[in-house]
């Protein structure tokens, strides 16, 4: 055991540090985000899809970096796991979810790779209202069931507390964050088949199956 | 010491008179005749969340529903119950702001059979918002071995002000408008102890435009009346 022969200065010292370390950890927001995602009022499109989530996206921590703001720090992998396993199943008539790309798999139509490309905060010091604001994009890489790439959708989603009274800077950063995922949720489910490469895809994917149909006696 | 509490019990009363709220309420209506609301069909309120600057509160929109509802005479879906029945559809980005968008929205028979199977026929929609306008003076509190207190005077003016405009979602058409402007003054004194003297600036338009949509439906049963 270490002998306890500190002397009045060091302990003062140590005791200091210890307080600036107790209350700078007060005045960070820690928030891991929790929320429930309705499931979409969608027509299901006839296709078999594979979605790639992968560690880095089913575990994805934000972290603010900018020295002006108080410290940040903002789990969402789990949270938009979740939002997006259940959009795609209302999207398309079968998704298999991967946590690697998988190899060339013909059974399959699409293959959709989602990637955190960036998170923006704003915080109630920055707005000088009592609200939180988060803007999340995304990069949806799309490819075909042999591995060829089909488009790279840059997709922004934007959400921000409501403006009611919150028990908690956590509260009121979950709340927003839960409402920008909703609303990646609706860009995905409204926007993702009026992308100009899917949709071509989608076009000559159509023809194709009218002229098999056309070839049967 | 009489003069002083004399001096306190003036300035008090003083204060409770002024911390009143001013509400105005205007309405239009389409048709004088109230609009029907059958046993099996609902209303939803929902608030307007598309401005950057300002949405409109859900507790204001709660509010407003619970004022529809103890009012007796029409059943109210939640929002947020509605919100997630019918997810994108009408989230801050993808709501329709018009009676044309409504309308095309309604001829996409996924959006119109669950609207019609949720029962909903009235939407009301909701846009405004309470802020704080102005805010004066200021007081401290300290903290001693022997007790603590506070000391100051302050006030700030709140102002609320909203407009409700009700679809007819059988019909794809405006039945009426409720607009409401309320304001008012709050108080905060501290001679040792903070009294405040709060002005219900939002409580008062959700009375004054709870009460006034109430007047523009009957339901059923007061229709066979």
């Amino acid at each position: 055991m270490m002998p306890m022969n500190k002397n009045p200065a060091t302990r003062l010292v140590s005791s200091l540090l210890l307080l600036t370390i107790v209350l700078l950890s007060g005045c960070s927001t820690n928030v891991t985000v929790n929320g429930d995602y309705p499931s979409a009022l969608a027509r299901k499109q006839p296709l078999h899809v594979g979605l790639v989530m992968d560690d880095q996206f089913s575990h994805y921590q934000f972290e603010s970096t900018d020295d002006k703001q108080l410290p940040v720090t903002m789990a969402l992998g789990e949270s938009q796991v979740k939002l997006f396993s259940r959009v795609f199943a209302d999207m398309f008539i079968s998704t298999t979810t991967y946590n690697s790309p998988p190899a060339k798999n013909p059974a399959l139509d699409l293959l959709i790779v989602p990637v955190v490309e960036e998170v923006q905060l704003a915080t109630p010091f920055e707005t000088k209202l009592n609200v939180y604001e988060v803007w999340i994009k995304y990069s949806l890489k799309v490819l075909d069931g042999n591995g060829q790439p089909i488009a790279d959708w840059l997709m922004s989603s934007y959400g921000k507390t409501q403006s009611r009274f919150l028990k908690s800077d956590e509260e009121a950063l979950n709340q927003a964050t839960i409402s920008a995922l909703r609303d990646a949720g609706a860009r995905l489910v409204l926007e993702f088949h009026r992308v100009p490469e899917v949709k071509r895809w989608l076009a000559s994917r159509q023809a194709d199956t009218q002229l098999s149909r056309s070839d049967i006696p | 010491m009489r003069a002083l509490l004399f001096l306190l019990v003036s300035a008090i009363s003083l204060l409770l008179t002024a911390c009143g709220t001013s509400t105005h309420v205007d309405e239009y209506r389409v048709s004088e005749s109230r609009l029907p609301v059958k046993a099996s069909e609902k209303i939803v309120i929902m608030g307007r969340r598309h401005a950057g600057e300002y949405e409109t509160e859900p507790d204001f929109i709660d509010c407003i529903g619970n004022k529809l509802v103890t009012g007796g005479q029409v059943a109210v879906m939640p929002e947020q119950q509605f919100l997630d029945s019918l997810y994108p559809w009408f989230e801050p980005r993808t709501a329709p702001l018009g009676l044309k968008r409504m309308g095309g929205m309604m001829r996409d028979p996924l959006i119109a059979t669950r609207i019609r199977k949720l029962g909903i026929r009235y939407m009301i929609w909701v846009d405004g918002n309470t802020e704080t306008t102005e805010k004066n003076g200021g007081f401290s509190c300290g903290l001693a071995p022997g007790g603590g207190g506070c000391f100051g005077f302050a006030s700030w003016d709140k102002n609320s002000n909203y407009e409700a405009i009700i679809w007819d979602l059988s019909k794809l058409d405006e039945k009426g408008r409720v607009k409401v402007d309320s304001k008012g003054s709050s108080y905060l004194l501290a001679i040792g102890a903070p009294i405040p003297f709060i002005a219900q600036v939002q409580g008062e338009a959700c009375e004054g435009i709870g009460t006034r949509l109430q007047s523009f439906f009957s339901s059923a049963s007061q229709s066979r009346e």
